[in-house]
């Protein structure tokens, strides 16, 4: 297997409180979208912060292209080519969408290649083109979802990694958020994604990642954790659990 | 007429002093959330560089302005070092780092009161006691000239912060401390050089200040509540909002100075603050009250 | 424990998540010792006799400025500690108690130790008042509001002819024998502070104190359950303001003058803030362990360094290694660490 980056069993939590992650392991492969999953406080969004680096990892490894990037800082990982899209969006309210995407960019030295990147992006995005001097606090959610979206491909990162990026949006919206990320994953960009509609997110995916009480309980096929019937009893809504 | 006129000026240029004060205050609040109850005592740690550099070598305080601020501002990095960079990720930030302000500021003062005893000290170089008159107006020439520096001084750090791509890392990093961090923004550098600068603004604003006013340790907690009002009523975080309060707030206390009383003028600024919280919490140029 | 779903059924997740729930769910010790303060008061209660055997004034000194101390860390643990308002202003409190009861003395000769309760009432009503404008705003709007409350106070009394001004007011000296002068003032302070300690453990445990605590915490979340945030907040200030305007009351008493530069200052408030903050904010306990270490600490600089600078120095820099390595105070890191012996779990 020529995975693209490799979580052995790590422990985090947030400061010195109680581990909230405590045995996660996630394989992800080069070009594939993967969904994780799990019921409200598995620790999917603190799987996401410990691999960008926003938390410290107590034990375990992360694993990036063969290199370790345990207890690196967010922006130095980014820069390895990893970037998260958290659940808030991550975006300036008091700037500008041409702004916001600039500061996308603020890791490319060369200003040229960013700027031109961002003409790209505003190209394909005619919602972001409309709207390029208008500050981003004032879209809507849908709009900012798009932002920060399209935000991460002025680093072409090997991996994206986003979460929840249908919470709080309308059904018709949510599509269109999934149909951007499969854009980007036809280009040949990674996905990791985690989702509280977990039908929505494996249906979207090629690979499933079932998180629960901290740790991983299931890797495999989209298709194949769909058809669980143990995974549909606990996580799909086939029976109501505690 | 005239006498409106007189109040107006004299008014306008200790805002401007006043507003330089502030501004190092609302940087550090803007990036860093930190309310830098120490920010006074530190601008008369800068009031007395230049205090003893014109008493012991005649230097004038205006020159003497860049060393006090290198100097305070590599106190600023040490000071971020030892105090602050832990406290990022405390869970109570906002409280803890008040409170540890708080405490520099009695350190400070505590330190200054036993190194220089608390008699007031004022600078005196010739302009200090000096006057332009036109017509039957008068403006003293320090607080012109002090005006004028710290408004120079802010329209530089204004130009900065808009420009530079430091500045950009800055001002994003005010906006969304987190989002600046995924984009690889290194915020704890940032925050580093936040501060420094904020630290440096305060010893740049102790020179003019050492000629503008008298000052002794204790003086800090006059100060504290004045710069307060100030940043409150320009918002929190903006530093034009800062000299807009400043210059406003202080040519209503000089009229109330004039009118009513001395002891009166320095409660202008300390009921401004009631009032500002009492209808717009987030003061003129604020996004939204603090509720969080 | 370990689960694999790989290999196990779902009952299996279920199982474990409720253990796992479990572990989560940290068990608290329950036992509290009320015997402990109970004994301590009645050592103080007895301590006096020591004065039939020779003349321990000083030590009877330390106790009630402890203990006067002790009233007024835990009435600021309530809206400070509580309902989480950090209050730089409480001087301001601590003078209204003490000039109100000292006018009353020296003009009509009623003691302070019977007016306490009613500068306390005083104090709370300048507190309900001031609350409902300074509460309006939360976090550090809300400390520069406190600082600038003080600042407003100073200039007011210093300007205010009618007790004295900047010179403040001199009160009539007891007439009491050297041997029992300070009993009604050990008395009154070792009482007061065990009924504060009664109170702000009541006031813990009451629907009000739960009400505080969930808007310490998200302030919009416990309104909309329903909590009346913003009149829960002000009487929480009121009610820690009567506290201390209740102790500045007999203090101005005890000390025989009142003046401005000795009630009015920042070294107060910052004292009450520094207990809360050594002992554990926000315990019943808390504030009573701060508030005798604080004391010590003042009295070991005060011996060995003398000069009031050196004290502000001193008072800030144990402030900050306060901060830095015990963030919860003494109870709370014990409490946190569950080694907080019994007899200091007064909660």
């Amino acid at each position: 297997m020529s995975e693209l980056l490799q979580v052995t069993n790590i422990t985090a939590g947030y400061g010195d409180g109680p581990a909230i992650l405590d045995g996660a392991r996630l394989t992800v492969e080069p070009g594939k979208v993967h969904c994780i999953i799990g019921p409200n406080g598995a620790g999917k969004s603190t799987l996401l912060k410990a691999i960008c680096g926003m938390l410290t990892i107590r034990k375990g490894d992360v694993v990036f292209k063969g290199e370790r990037l345990n207890g690196l800082r967010p922006d130095q990982i980014l820069r390895k080519g990893i970037c998260f899209v958290p659940q808030e969006r991550a975006l300036f309210p008091k700037m500008t969408v041409r702004e916001n995407l600039r500061m996308g960019g603020y890791v490319l030295d060369d200003t040229k290649l960013r700027d031109r990147r961002i003409d790209e992006i505003l190209e394909r995005f005619p919602v972001l083109r409309e709207r390029a001097d208008q500050h981003a606090g004032t879209m809507s959610g849908g709009q900012q979802q798009t932002l920060a979206m399209a935000r991460t491909l002025i680093v072409k990162p090997d991996i994206v990694m986003l979460d929840e990026p249908s919470l709080g949006l309308a059904p018709k919206v949510v599509q269109e958020m999934f149909d951007i990320m499969k854009m980007m994953s036809q280009e040949g960009v990674t996905v990791l994604l985690v989702e509280q509609n977990a039908l929505m997110g494996l249906k979207n995916s090629d690979w499933g990642v079932v998180l629960d009480l901290g740790r991983t309980l299931f890797e495999g096929p989209a298709e194949a954790v769909l058809a669980d019937p143990r995974i549909q009893e606990l996580y799909l809504g086939g029976r109501k659990v505690a | 007429m005239t006498d409106i006129l007189q109040i107006l000026i004299l008014g306008l240029a200790l805002g401007g002093v006043i507003a330089l004060m502030g501004s190092g205050l609302s940087l550090v609040f803007g990036v860093m959330r930190i309310v830098n109850l120490a920010h006074p005592s530190l601008i008369i740690c800068g009031a007395y560089v230049s205090y003893w550099a014109f008493k012991l070598w005649g230097l004038d305080p205006i020159a003497t302005l860049p060393i006090a601020a290198l100097i305070m501002a590599a106190i600023g990095v040490l000071l971020y070092r030892l105090m602050f960079e832990s406290q990022a990720k405390s869970a109570r930030y906002s409280e803890m780092t008040v409170l540890l302000t708080f405490a520099l500021a009695m350190i400070v003062e505590g330190f200054l009161g036993a190194a220089f005893t608390n008699t007031q000290r004022v600078t005196s170089p010739e302009y200090a006691t000096d006057a332009f008159f036109i017509g039957s107006l008068f403006i003293p020439k320090g607080q012109l000239y002090a005006g004028c520096v710290s408004l120079a001084i802010i329209g530089a750090l204004t130009l900065f912060l808009n420009y530079s791509r430091l500045g950009y890392a800055i001002r994003a990093t005010t906006q969304n401390r987190e989002a600046a961090e995924l984009l690889g923004v290194n915020v704890n550098l940032i925050s580093m050089i936040a501060f420094a600068i904020g630290i440096g603004l305060a010893g740049a604003a102790g020179s003019l200040v050492s000629f503008v006013f008298s000052f002794f340790p204790a003086k800090q907690w006059e100060w504290i509540a004045m710069l307060m009002s100030v940043v409150v009523l320009g918002g929190m975080g903006s530093v034009l909002g800062t000299v807009v309060a400043a210059l406003l707030l202080s040519v209503i206390a000089a009229f109330v100075g004039a009118w009513v009383g001395a002891t009166w003028s320095t409660m202008t600024f300390f009921l401004a603050l009631f009032v500002i919280l009492l209808i717009r919490p987030q003061g003129l140029f604020g996004e939204k009250p603090e509720l969080a | 424990m370990a689960v694999d779903l790989q290999q196990a059924d779902a009952s299996s997740v279920l199982e474990a998540r409720r253990i796992h729930n479990q572990k989560l769910a940290r068990q608290h010790d329950q036992t509290r010792a009320t015997w402990f303060p109970l004994v301590v008061l009645g050592v103080l209660l007895a301590l006096p006799l020591l004065q039939l055997t020779g003349n321990y004034n000083y030590l009877l000194h330390l106790v009630l400025f402890t203990a006067s101390y002790a009233v007024m860390a835990s009435g600021w643990n309530i809206i400070g500690g509580f309902a989480g308002y950090i209050s730089l202003g409480h001087a301001v409190f601590f003078a209204i108690g003490g000039y109100f009861s000292g006018v009353l003395l020296a003009r009509y000769g009623i003691s302070s130790l019977l007016t306490a309760p009613l500068a306390g009432l005083v104090a709370a009503i300048c507190g309900y008042l001031v609350g409902l404008i300074t509460l309006k705003v939360r976090g550090p709007s809300f400390i520069i509001s406190s600082i600038a409350l003080l600042m407003i106070a100073r200039i007011l009394f210093d300007h205010w002819g009618f007790i004295g001004g900047a010179n403040g007011m001199s009160l009539p000296v007891t007439d009491l024998p050297v041997q029992t002068a300070k009993l009604p003032y050990y008395y009154a302070f070792v009482l007061m502070a065990a009924f504060t300690v009664w109170a702000t453990y009541r006031i813990k445990h009451s629907k009000f104190g739960l009400g505080l605590r969930a808007l310490s915490k998200d302030e919009v979340k416990a309104e909309s359950a329903g909590i009346n945030t913003r009149f829960y907040k002000v009487l929480a200030f009121a009610l820690s303001a009567f506290f201390v305007g209740m102790s500045g009351a007999v203090w101005g008493e005890y000390l025989t003058y009142l003046r401005p530069n000795i009630f009015l200052i920042i070294l107060v408030s910052a004292n009450l803030v520094l207990m809360c903050i050594l002992g554990g904010k926000g315990t019943i306990a808390g504030p009573v362990v701060g508030a005798i270490l604080i004391v010590a600490f003042n009295e070991i600089f005060v011996a060995t360094l003398g000069a009031s600078e050196i004290n502000i120095l001193a008072t800030g820099f144990v402030m900050v290694l306060g901060l830095m390595f015990f963030p919860n105070g003494v109870i709370g890191t014990l409490a946190r660490k569950g080694k907080l012996p019994r007899v200091l779990n007064w909660d």
